[in-house]
């Protein structure tokens, strides 16, 4: 198609914006990572955006893997993202499901009830929630976090996938009840796959908030080698309060970016089309 | 109406804790809750001082220790270095125990569960971000050492109250930890550029804004402190003030303390408030100070950009690692008194106690009888680079030389020691918040103290 | 289809996939939150064993501390602020890497995102050295330009530190929406941009009269969504940043209600903070829905 109404000059500028944000995200990695190869003194006598000098301080990143257990807060983080996503999903998913398609006593409410929730500053309920994982038993356990975090993924799975649901042709259920499939066939078998980029769109939304969630996590978990990265990180920076290491903090903030930018790498695809599919109704 | 939560109390106050990391704290506990009250130990000895515990009066060798013994301790400014031999050397002397360290610098948040499950060490060392010993021993986490301490002795044989600098604080008339360090806040300063420069090292509020303005001509920053946790101005800078300006009489700061809201109104807090004022309008704070945290000034102050540093002692070893080869720390505990005036030595101590839940209550107690001897207080000096709360002449041991020469100056005559005050902790937030809006002109010395009052009115309520 | 059957089967289903939810969320959510919304009525440190009933004290005690009434102002400045910020940036990226035909489209796209990816502790870090006033990326490079080297405090400033924390949450925000707007705009039928060509219609027209109004709906839920997370969430990024100072000038209404729980031991009026967080979220999203009302465009 032809595009005679853009003037090559505004396109430029708009390219030169758009390389300049570029730059804006991407120069903070590289220099997170030249930092990461420093010593304190360059941190104090050199310029921020200096190349490190060498030697290179490569020992901090041994340093942050020694001192700090990074490769058992990822494993931790991977697991508790994996547990909260899916757990909520299938929960959001029923609810959302019915809520859209079938009128009940009650739905409106059950619906505002979830979608109000969402307002509430969770910060207030951390307290209460301690010690309901205590009674549990599920301090300093995966599954605590698990449980709570996919709790608090409901409420925005609904409301996202209530659209979705709608959006699906009632003809869909007419037929599959035709066929002579129950009301749990028609979801399972007929729904369910039609709303999955729905269901990937919530999912990954839900995979970042859990995977960067650290105040709850502070809260349940106490043990170091219980940890996931973000709880790691704070503790981390708490850390660096005794003792000032700019260099090892950059190499932790490192270990912390790049598996998430790997798996964003590998996932971009997905993320992308799954926000796509699911952020328009 | 009243409620009894018993669970849920211990719970919330290990939330608090864990919340902590978020905030941060200095390598001592900060200005006011590692200590406590007034002290005055034997002013309510009971009826009943017969402690059937104290049987080995001669010390820890007399009874066979064994089992297992956990000692929780923070790692922060002081390093674990003593820890680690006071800890080997009990070890020793008492083979048949199997000692468990639990420390690090965040064991205060990673031990919280066990303290709510009834489950806590055997000893433990209260410093460091928000562990409490007030809040511990009103929660009754912490047993209560009074009869305990009114004969116990060391493994010398020396009765542990007469050794103690600074006697044990008490909560609600009780004894429940005793002071294990004893630390000055002050002003550091750069002794190595001073020398260089040829500035004169303060004596006193005249001679300290004299070298001030030298150092400002010479290009620079006089006076660095961290506004992120303005504790540390108060504590070094407005409180030895105000003790100063009141003729050395510390009963007015012990006043505060109690939230008394005519002390406040005194004329002596305004006359302190005014010195920081004086720094402020003469240009000698640095601008970067009201934004950074306590290791980032300190950073500053170590790379010669600052020549002055509120500070507690713990600052050379909190920063070893950083401390160029040639730098030579000074410390005088105030600047803020008239020429020829006493010196004021705000103290901070940080304290160890025994749990009431602990299992093995007996070796807790040796061990504290183990670790309040003069020898483990030289060797506190040296490998913690603090004093540690033991009376004695550390002057022949190896400990740093800031180290002696603080020490020197909690035990001279023309010293004003001033102990350890805790604020109720609204009050000590509001004074925090007020200090670093006056550092930068926002209020005025009066402004500070109707803020103040009011906070103090409310708590008084 | 056996009527009676077919209507308790109904009924099964719906319990079936309602229930078992709705007990989760009741236990995990809304119990610990009830249960904090209940301490907002007594004096209680989170500490002592003692809860004292005090009624609304606390809530008479929030209308007039200074400090509270500050924080609602940041908490607004700063929706304010990303909404207009992220929505700003974020429409213009998601335009130009649509409509324009811009090479490389799809790279900035993944690139954008990126941010987002990040914990608020990662952006946090990162921000916190591009502002340190001495070893800091942006004194150092505003120093290039000047005589005397640059030493702004930006994160000091005696008022209006809190214009500092937008910088760094709306950098982090922008993919998300970006790609939310993206989506909206690709969803639109190409046919009415050609039928809009063929017309002779300008890329700004088409902006304004097609790409707008469609994405007018993802717009309001973006907007009302940056609302929310601002006024539940900012506190992370502002303890991390500043702790809310200096002089509680950055405090925003939830680390406030941190502060006063948690540093404070002041449990009880920190829960009343939260329904204060509670009521103008609420508020506001009513007011916004309202304001932000517009005939929705039907697309065949």
């Amino acid at each position: 198609m032809v595009q005679r109404t853009v003037h090559p000059v505004v396109k430029t500028i708009f390219m030169a914006l758009l390389i300049l944000w570029g730059i804006s995200v991407i120069y903070p990695l590289i220099w997170t990572f030249m930092d990461a190869l420093k010593d304190n003194q360059q941190f104090y006598f050199n310029m921020p955006w200096a190349f490190p000098e060498l030697p290179l301080h490569w020992s901090n990143f041994s340093y942050v893997w020694n001192n700090y257990n990074f490769g058992k807060y990822f494993i931790n983080s991977i697991l508790v993202t994996a547990g909260g996503t899916i757990l909520g999903l299938v929960l959001a998913s029923t609810t959302a499901y019915t809520i859209a398609r079938y009128k009940f006593m009650g739905g409106k409410a059950l619906y505002l009830i979830y979608i109000s929730s969402m307002m509430v500053p969770f910060s207030l309920a951390l307290i209460p929630l301690f010690f309901l994982m205590n009674d549990l038993g599920l301090i300093n356990n995966p599954l605590g976090l698990i449980l709570v975090y996919a709790s608090n993924t409901l409420a925005f799975g609904i409301f996202v996938l209530i659209g979705f649901f709608r959006s699906l042709p009632k003809e869909m259920e007419e037929a599959a009840a035709i066929d002579g499939a129950g009301y749990f066939g028609t979801f399972f078998r007929i729904m369910l796959p039609l709303s999955r980029s729905g269901l990937i769109s919530v999912g990954i939304i839900n995979v970042l908030d859990i995977w960067n969630e650290f105040i709850v996590g502070t809260i349940l978990v106490n043990d170091p080698t219980r940890y996931t990265l973000p709880i790691g990180l704070a503790a981390m920076q708490v850390e660096m309060q005794y003792k000032t290491e700019w260099g090892p903090l950059f190499a932790g903030l490192l270990f912390t970016i790049v598996p998430v930018l790997v798996v964003y790498m590998f996932a971009q695809r997905h993320i992308v089309s799954g926000l796509v599919a699911g952020a328009v109704k | 109406m009243t409620f009894t939560v018993k669970k849920t109390a211990a719970g919330a106050m290990a939330i608090a804790m864990s919340l902590a990391v978020l905030a941060g704290c200095g390598g001592n506990s900060g200005s006011n809750n590692s200590a406590a009250n007034s002290p005055a130990p034997a002013s309510n000895t009971p009826a009943n001082t017969a402690a059937p515990e104290n049987t080995s009066a001669g010390g820890g060798e007399a009874t066979k220790l064994s089992g297992d013994f956990t000692i929780q301790y923070f790692v922060g400014g002081y390093g674990d270095k003593w820890w680690k031999q006071v800890i080997a050397d009990f070890k020793t002397a008492n083979p048949d125990l199997n000692i468990k360290e639990e420390a690090g610098p965040q064991i205060n948040t990673q031990n919280k569960p066990k303290w709510i499950a009834g489950d806590p060490p055997d000893f433990v060392y209260i410093d460091g971000p928000e562990l409490n010993d007030r809040q511990m021993a009103e929660d009754g986490l912490l047993e209560d050492l009074t009869e305990w301490m009114q004969t116990a002795t060391n493994v010398d044989g020396v009765k542990i109250l007469d050794l103690l600098a600074q006697q044990p604080p008490q909560y609600g008339g009780k004894i429940y930890n005793v002071p294990l360090v004893l630390n000055s806040w002050g002003v550091f300063y750069n002794k190595a550029l001073f020398e260089k420069n040829g500035w004169t090292e303060p004596t006193d509020w005249d001679s300290f804004i004299k070298s001030s303005e030298a150092i400002k001509t010479a290009g620079t920053t006089p006076f660095i402190h961290t506004g992120k946790y303005p504790y540390y101005i108060n504590s070094s800078i407005l409180f030895p003030a105000i003790v100063s300006a009141n003729g050395n009489d510390y009963k007015l700061f012990q006043d505060m303390g109690n939230s008394d809201v005519e002390a406040f109104k005194s004329p002596a807090v305004l006359e302190a408030l005014n010195k920081i004022v004086e720094l402020r309008d003469k240009g000698f704070i640095d601008k970067a100070s009201v934004s950074i945290n306590h290791t980032d000034s300190q950073m500053l102050f170590l790379q010669n950009k600052d020549a002055y540093i509120p500070n507690g002692l713990w600052l050379p070893n909190e920063m070893s690692k950083d401390v160029p080869a040639d730098f030579k720390f000074g410390f005088i505990p105030s600047v803020t008194q008239k020429p020829g005036d006493k010196v004021v030595a705000n103290t901070s101590t940080a304290t160890v106690a025994i749990a009431k839940n602990g299992k093995n209550k007996e070796a807790a107690k040796a061990f504290m009888q183990f670790i309040f001897s003069v020898k483990q207080a030289s060797k506190f000096a040296e490998l913690s680079g603090a004093p540690s709360n033991i009376k004695g002449d550390i002057s022949s041991s190896s400990a740093p030389d800031f180290v002696k020469q603080a020490a020197a100056y909690l035990t001279a005559d023309s010293t004003v020691v001033v102990p350890t005050v805790t604020f109720n902790q609204d009050v000590d937030k509001a004074m925090q918040d007020a200090t670093v809006a006056l550092t930068i002109g926002k209020i005025d010395p009066q402004g500070w103290v109707d803020r103040v009052v009011k906070v103090v009115e409310k708590v008084k309520k | 289809m056996k009527l009676g059957g077919a209507k308790l089967q109904r009924k099964l289903f719906i319990a079936a996939f309602i229930i078992p939810t709705f007990l989760y969320f009741c236990l995990f959510t809304i119990y610990p939150i009830l249960q904090a919304l209940y301490n907002s009525f007594f004096d209680w440190s989170g500490m002592s064993q003692f809860k004292d009933y005090v009624g609304l004290q606390n809530f008479k005690d929030l209308l007039q501390d200074p400090i509270m009434l500050n924080a609602i102002g940041n908490d607004y400045f700063l929706v304010a602020g990303k909404v207009i910020g992220i929505m700003l940036i974020a429409t213009f990226f998601a335009i130009a890497l649509t409509r324009l035909r811009i090479r490389g489209a799809g790279f900035f796209r993944s690139i954008f995102f990126i941010p987002n990816v990040l914990s608020v502790v990662v952006v946090g870090v990162l921000w916190g050295f591009i502002y340190n006033p001495q070893i800091g990326f942006l004194n150092a490079f505003l120093s290039l330009f000047t005589k005397e080297p640059v030493t702004i405090n930006w994160l000091g400033f005696e008022s209006h530190s809190i214009w500092m924390l937008l910088p760094p949450t709306i950098w982090a925000g922008i993919g998300f929406y970006m790609i939310l707007l993206i989506a909206a705009i690709t969803n639109i039928p190409e046919s009415l941009y050609e039928a809009a060509d063929i017309e002779g219609a300008g890329q700004w027209h088409q902006f304004w009269h097609i790409s707008l109004p469609l994405v007018w709906e993802q717009m309001k839920i973006s907007i009302i969504n940056i609302m929310m997370t601002t006024l539940n969430g900012s506190f992370v990024i502002v303890t991390i940043m500043t702790a809310g100072g200096p002089d509680n000038s950055t405090q925003v209404m939830g680390s406030y209600l941190y502060q006063q729980a948690f540093k404070q031991a002041h449990f009880g009026y920190g829960a009343s903070i939260g329904i204060a967080i509670l009521t103008t979220s609420l508020v506001t999203t009513l007011l916004l829905q309202w304001l932000l009302r517009r005939e929705q465009v039907e697309v065949s």
